[in-house]
């Protein structure tokens, strides 16, 4: 644990010494001055003068680090070295910087993790990789918390009684050993699908050594339909991937290719490159069943139920094959079993995209959502085929290759009894398998099964053996970004309870040793064109490994087997008058694995707003017809199983269709996915995303109260969030501004103090670029230290957040066809005229002269009047001890212990001060990074003029972490800085100006592109037409 | 008027006598002294059981909320103020209808208030102790209470002077200073009688103490009337200012529904309405349970005070009609909305509940049977009063649950600790005020008796 410090080679003896000893200069004298302690130093007689001062100070100084003081800075390198010693590459309070990854099954999140004496406490996107482009999505953001969550298991288990590490090294060791006696016969592995090439390196070496070994490769959510099509079409181990930099049209055939966490942050950046009114602007089209970002983002939208996209797709495939004179694609469309004629009304609309996207050849796109069926892929693939956009926006990646066989495979084994010892390593398909496997009772028969896992889960339960898992942020690793650049995955703090990760473990099976990064160092060589120590370490330093990409080509497209495979698609069963049910990735816990991440949990979804809760999602239709109200209970019958769960009127939905996001409802694991939500896995009964024959009736329950943070989703004609079309921007560029007609003069009768620094702070938001999909809410909430509250808290209007996404609906004629999703990020708006500043008795929220409006936490007594005076509503207030109480002992008051979890206190941002109960709270423009870059600044600038030194590059959290970079922060006072372009941008205005607040943060209209063919035109970009209201009164 | 001839018949002029069946003063000083020098009633034991264990209970909601945080109440985000603020401006609007009746119809010389200004005013000072209560306990962080006070310290930092709830601090504390001072000085006279009538020694010390040496000395007299004079001018002034202040509370801020210039005129109507309404809710039960004073308290002075109620009801339905015209007058959308989700949605019923009220029932004091009739008088001043705090919830909180921005419009839901709160303001008043019965003489003795025919020859008849 500590470094050899080698003391320099000496010629001849000493003209000066301390011993004679120093002075002979002997073997032995050489040997005690190498060692940091001597031995025996604490014990030793020492002579007369006993402990020499120097060695009492390092022995004191190990101690205090030892004994406590500094336990908390853990820091992953193999020599540890005590902040008593200062190590050269820190500055005590300083953050160090470390290139890593999140690994996901979607594509990894490049990232750079920030670390404060030690300790990781903020996620941010690698600047550097292109993918990231410096943001994530929200669920990288919220991993950190996974990191510190005091839940994780922390003790390796066998049959539920506590072990130590040697016994799980006996136990591999005797796996490895039997395995290599058999051919590993009997050994089955089981693991996620996080594309990493270590991982894959040792399957490769486990698989020559043991070669009867089983290897699962699956996910809950899996993509395999998709991969199946594409294999079909494009040859074995191909997936498209688009280019929406070169695409004018798009088409997303349930495809929410915005949402970066649903396609691992892939494509949101180009899309919106492309979305700007002042270039060439892209125009969007949307079918899906259930409002998701990107049909928020499209110009026309479709409501179509998730299992009638294959009808739709095939009807535009036979519009456009027929348009063109393409007769293998209409031999396509009309293998699809099932007519078209179900689109007799949408027949305009159809006619619409295909003309549009025929006149885009080579310039568009048709995306298929993952989790469709393979004949929407096909279909998919066919018309891009036929317009000519493979090669062009549609390109073929070769990735490694077969998935191999998935869990119904395992399942299969284990009937057969050919398992004998089961390793699951990260999955938790106990609660994530279709109950048709019966894959609880399959495993429970398996005589010798282990299980590693973050937390003691439903599987773990299942299994004789427990495993702590190490977090992502604690092991070595690699794993590759959504277009399979390499990115490594490093530790930035020892494991936190001796978790273990699954390249270790399967390194001991392979019998290779694992020191540190070696297992990853050995993978290295093998993806990178250089393998040389400098190329490693800047693999290490940049995040990434270049050139690593799959490489790209023009695709194939296998227009025979595509036509047999759809052949070969059954028809839809003809249950009309049912219900189908649609399972939706949640976009707050994944497929289940962050329910225990209560910063995820409290995050609202993008759409519904709805926290700490899934919900069956309808339509208003359907809402009426079922005779039921938000909350009320319906029973869903899906075969032989049945779901009792609350609805939530979901306007835009399609009808007869019913969404339920996975992962919820589990029940035993922690005491923070409790009660939330409902479990809707036992429905599935294929990795599809919908089933059909569906029944729903209304369940005579009690009625269930959400907790949702936006009650209302009308703007009720108020000018809040703007749009336009393009066509009335090109006119009218000033059209959004213009909307607040002619205000007088503004009067101010209570002269403000002027605002005389260099520095004058302000941002705009891009109402045209945000998709609203969270990820700003999550990293101010782990940069700014916010607190989680809990449902009960959110169901009584108490969230914390100080960045919000409010979601509006706007329907132009009132009908649901043409029903307008607007996001608009409202954070406190830092007026120059701030209401709130004048009406606080204390003097706790004033004005800075760079125009920050401060919260001064120490003067602050909560009157609340403040809040109570702000119209955009965005202060919060502490209402408990959120931080130092439980959350379901709030009202216990001090009969609540008292005091956050160690680890948690780990997890807080330094920089900002965590706030006590009966304070008011509210966004500050990051003043920290403010601070922060304005010292740098100061230090940059020596004796110079501090004025005239620029002030290094930072960035708010919102903004760091935009995929589609609609933040923009800075100084407005720099006529130059992108702030202030963004302000002088003709769609910028400000909200509720005719109140005379100035605001520093202004917001550019959204802009829709709509086709004036498409029915329904002259309603998109109108949400702010005077006579129009929107259709949903909620 | 009916005239005869030439010479009107003024006996329709006539004011009624101030003390009935032509009473003496020693009946006067016999009949008010002997609630306090008499046996304690046992009706008064229970209904200060009943009033102190509200009080009790309300107390311990209030330690429970300061130990465990202001979330123990139902508000939320957007009513940051919900029933705490509610019930502020409930008591300290109720305490200026004391202030007025008292100070404002003394130096208006209307004799008529004589019988019930001391309890008004003892109304006033109860009720400014439970208004007081609710701003001083609201705040997220009462042990720092004192930063409301300009209190030098080292760092040079004083409260924000441009601040609404700070003008409220110096309002109600000098409201509370003025009023009770008023309304001791004017039961000095009438402690020294106790004093005098004094039984025992306990007695005699404790109301000696309190009458201050008084021995009823011309040059006493001369000091004392300019005094009462003096302080009756302050309290004058005092009810408008601090109703002005703390309706300011509500029209400085930009909250649609709170921003409007009305507001002080508002908020004084509104006060001496529902004062006049706690002055009968409080009146016709005493004048029941002490028979002797239904000579003192005369029907025609309640029927008086009713018909003040009436009139500043019908001020405060001026208000909510005026309310509503500038809302649709103004063109301000959100203005517009603010008035009209007052009246949709689940809060609805707030609003609806107080126009009915206040709109209706007091206009039934326009039948002189109805003001005669004094336990319906007491029925529907209750309502009355019921019908301001919805007025006060009203402005405070419905306005709050739908401004600017639609995505942060909530509900509220009142919390079993905001009513044991609320009810405990009540028991405090109650006890505070049947205390004062018990303790203290109920009506102004002295000037009752000044009042009395031929009590001041030197003015002749009808003074």
């Amino acid at each position: 644990m500590k470094r050899i410090l080698p003391h320099p080679p000496r010629d001849a003896k000493p003209r000066l010494w301390r011993t004679l000893e120093e002075r002979e200069d002997s073997p032995a004298f050489r040997e005690s001055l190498g060692r940091e302690f001597p031995h025996g130093a604490a014990g030793r007689d020492g002579g007369e003068d006993g402990l020499s001062r120097r060695d009492f100070v390092r022995l004191m100084g190990a101690a205090a680090a030892l004994a406590g003081g500094l336990t908390g800075c853990r820091r992953p390198e193999a020599h540890l070295v005590p902040f008593a010693k200062s190590a050269e590459w820190t500055i005590p309070g300083k953050f160090l910087y470390y290139a890593s990854s999140m690994p996901s099954p979607v594509g990894a999140v490049p990232l750079i993790v920030t670390t404060s004496d030690g300790r990781p406490t903020k996620l941010e996107g690698n600047p550097l990789h292109p993918v990231s482009n410096g943001s994530t999505d929200a669920f990288a953001q919220a991993s950190l918390l996974d990191l510190y969550d005091p839940n994780r298991s922390k003790e390796i288990r066998h049959d539920s009684v506590t072990v130590d590490r040697a016994a799980l090294d006996s136990l591999l060791a005797g796996i490895r050993s039997s395995a290599a006696g058999n051919g590993g016969e009997g050994l089955a592995i089981l693991v996620g699908r996080d594309h990493s090439p270590t991982i894959n390196r040792l399957h490769a070496d486990l698989a020559r050594q043991f070669p009867k070994m089983l290897w699962i490769a699956d996910e809950a959510i899996s993509l395999r339909d998709a991969e199946a099509a594409y294999t079909e079409a494009m040859g074995a181990g191909f997936k498209p991937i688009h280019d929406f930099g070169k695409a004018d049209v798009v088409l997303a055939l349930g495809s929410d290719f915005l949402n970066p966490s649903a396609s691992g942050l892939g494509y949101s950046g180009d899309f919106i490159k492309r979305r700007q009114p002042s270039g060439t602007m892209n125009r969007l089209y949307a079918v899906e069943n259930h409002f998701s970002l990107t049909g928020g983002m499209a110009d026309h939208r479709l409501r179509v139920r998730a299992s009638e996209i294959g009808d739709f797709t095939a009807a535009l495939a036979g519009v456009i094959g027929g348009k063109t004179g393409n007769t293998p694609l209409k031999t396509l469309a009309s293998a699809f079993p099932a007519g078209s004629e179900t689109f007799d009304q949408a027949w305009r609309w159809i006619n619409g995209v295909a003309d549009d996207l025929i006149a885009s050849r080579g310039r568009s796109i048709v995306i298929a959502g993952p989790q469709q069926p393979a004949a929407v892929h096909l279909l998919a693939l066919g018309i891009n085929d036929a317009l000519g956009n493979l090669g062009e926006t549609v390109l073929g990646a070769r990735t490694v290759g077969n998935p191999g066989p998935s869990l119904s495979g395992l399942c299969d084994a284990i009937k057969a009894g050919a398992v004998k010892t089961l390793l699951i390593l990260g999955n938790n398909p106990v609660y994530t398998a279709p109950p048709a496997l019966d894959f609880p009772n399959l495993l429970a028969s398996v005589p010798e099964t282990l299980h590693l896992g973050l937390f003691e889960d439903e599987t773990s339960k299942v299994c004789h053996w427990h495993v702590p898992g190490a977090h992502y942020l604690e092991r070595w690793g690699d794993a590759r970004t959504f277009d399979g650049t390499v990115c490594p995955v490093q530790p930035v703090i020892l494991p936190l309870w001796n978790g273990i990760s699954a390249v270790e473990i399967l390194a001991q099976l392979s019998g290779e040793k694992v020191d540190g990064p070696s297992a990853v160092r050995a993978t290295f060589g093998g993806f990178s064109r250089d393998n040389s120590e400098e190329a490693w370490q800047s693999f290490l330093r940049n995040g990434f490994a270049p050139g690593t990409a799959w490489p790209l080509s023009k695709p194939a497209f296998n227009q025979a087997a595509a036509l047999t495979a759809l052949q070969a698609v059954k028809p839809r069963g003809s249950g009309d008058g049912d219900f189908e049910l649609v399972f939706l990735r949640s976009s707050s816990v994944d497929d289940g694995r962050f329910a225990n991440n209560s910063w995820l949990q409290e995050t609202p979804d993008f759409v519904t707003k709805l926290t700490w809760d899934n919900a069956a999602l309808i339509s208003p239709a359907d809402a009426r017809m079922l005779g039921v109200q938000d909350g009320d209970f319906v029973k869903i019958t899906a075969g032989s199983r049945f779901l009792e769960i609350p609805v939530l009127i979901a306007p835009g939905h399609a009808d007869r269709s019913v969404s339920i996001a996975l992962g919820y409802g589990r029940k035993g694991v922690s005491h923070v996915m409790e009660h939330v939500g409902f479990d809707a896995y036992p429905l599935r009964d294929s990795t599809l995303c919908f089933r059909n024959s569906v029944g729903v009736v209304r369940s005579p329950r009690t009625p269930y109260s959400f907790a949702r943070t936006q009650e209302h989703q009308n703007m009720e004609g108020r000018d809040i969030a703007r749009e336009g079309t393009l066509g009335q921007f090109r006119k009218q560029p000033s059209f959004a501004s213009d909307m607040d007609g002619e205000l007088p003069d503004p009067v101010s009768i209570y002269p403000n103090p002027p605002l005389r620094g260099d520095l004058q702070w302000g941002m705009s938001v891009d109402l045209n670029s945000c998709i609203g999909c969270n990820a700003c809410l999550l990293a101010c909430q782990a940069e700014n230290n916010i607190p989680v509250v809990g449902k009960d808290q959110i169901r009584r209007g108490r969230d914390m957040a100080w960045i919000r996404i409010d979601r509006w609906f706007a329907s132009a004629d009132h009908r649901e066809e043409n029903l307008e999703m607007l996001p608009m990020a409202v954070m406190c708006q830092q007026c120059e005229n701030a209401p709130c500043e004048a009406v606080c008795p204390a003097n706790a929220t004033v004005h800075s002269e760079e125009g920050l409006n401060l919260m001064a936490y120490n003067r602050c007594i909560g009157t609340r009047y403040c809040a109570n005076n702000c119209p955009w509503k965005v202060r919060r207030f502490n209402w408990f001890d959120y931080n130092e109480r439980p959350l379901d002992e709030l009202y216990f008051g001090p009969l609540a212990p008292k005091g956050m979890a160690d680890s948690l206190k780990m997890s807080k941002n330094p920089n900002v001060t965590v706030r006590m109960r009966g304070v008011m709270e509210k966004c500050t423009f990051c003043i920290q990074r403010i601070e922060e870059a304005k010292i740098g600044r100061s230090v940059a600038a020596g004796a110079s003029d501090v004025e005239k030194t620029p002030l290094p590059a930072f960035k708010t959290a919102c903004q760091q972490a935009c995929p589609s970079e609609s933040i923009v922060f800075g100084n407005i006072s720099d006529p130059g800085s992108a702030v202030s372009k963004a302000k002088a941008d003709a769609r910028t205005y400000s909200s509720l100006k005719y109140l005379n607040t100035k605001p520093r943060v202004t917001y550019m209209a959204r802009i829709r592109n709509p086709n004036p063919a498409m029915p329904g035109a002259d309603c998109v970009g109108a949400a702010n037409r005077r006579e129009g209201h929107a259709a949903d009164h909620s | 008027m009916p005239t005869t001839g030439n010479s009107p018949d003024l006996s329709a002029l006539e004011r009624p006598p101030q003390v009935l069946n032509n009473r003496g003063p020693l009946w006067v000083t016999d009949a008010v002294c002997s609630i306090v020098e008499g046996k304690t009633p046992l009706w008064w034991y229970a209904a200060i059981t009943v009033s102190g264990g509200f009080a009790a209970a309300g107390l311990a909601c209030i330690l429970y909320m300061i130990v465990t945080g202001v979330g123990v109440w139902g508000s939320d985000s957007p009513a940051f103020w919900a029933w705490d603020i509610t019930n502020f401006i409930f008591w300290v609007s109720m305490a200026h209808a004391g202030s007025f009746i008292s100070a404002v119809l003394f130096l208006t010389r209307q004799k008529w208030s004589l019988s019930v200004s001391r309890s008004a005013e003892a109304m006033t000072v109860f009720a400014i102790i439970c208004a007081g209560v609710y701003p001083a306990i609201h705040i997220g962080r009462v042990w720092f209470v004192w930063f409301l006070f300009p209190v030098p310290n080292n760092y040079g930092m004083w409260p924000n002077f441009s601040s609404p709830l700070l003008w409220d601090v110096f309002a109600v504390s000098s409201y509370l200073t003025v009023s009770s001072l008023f309304w001791f000085a004017g039961m000095i006279p009438d402690l020294a009688v106790l004093r005098d009538r004094a039984t025992t020694k306990i007695r005699k010390f404790c109301y000696g103490i309190a009458a201050l040496g008084w021995l009823g000395t011309a040059r006493q007299w001369r000091h004392y009337e300019s005094m009462y004079v003096l302080l009756a001018g302050l309290t004058s002034v005092l009810v408008v200012t601090v109703t002005t202040i703390v309706a300011s509370d509500c029209a400085t801020s930009v909250v649609p529904g709170w921003h409007a210039t009305i507001f002080p005129f508002y908020f004084m109507v509104g006060a001496v309405y529902s004062g006049s309404a706690t002055v009968l809710t409080l009146l016709i039960p005493l004048r029941a349970l002490y028979p002797q004073l239904k000579d003192l308290i005369t029907p025609a002075q309640l029927e008086k005070v009713a018909m003040l109620l009436l009139m500043m009801a019908s001020c405060v339905g001026y208000v909510y009609v005026y309310e509503l015209f500038c809302a649709w007058y103004s063109g301000n959308g959100f203005e517009r909305g603010a008035f009209w989700e007052r009246f949709h949605g689940t809060a609805a019923w707030y609003a609806v509940t107080c126009l009915t009220i206040n709109l209706t029932v007091p206009q039934l004091f326009w039948f002189k049977a109805v003001r005669r009739c004094l336990p319906l008088v007491f029925a529907l001043a209750i309502l009355c009063n019921v019908g301001m705090w919805f007025e006060r919830f009203m402005i405070v909180t419905t306005s709050l649950l739908h401004d600017f921005l639609p995505s942060s419009w909530g509900n509220f839901h009142p919390s079993i600790v905001d009513i044991l709160t609320a009810t405990g303001t009540l028991g405090i008043f109650f006890t505070l005020y049947l205390l004062f019965i018990r303790f203290v003489p109920v009506m102004s003795m002295n000037e009752l008796k000044a009042a009395l025919p031929g009590a001041q020859p030197e003015l002749g008849e009808g003074h």
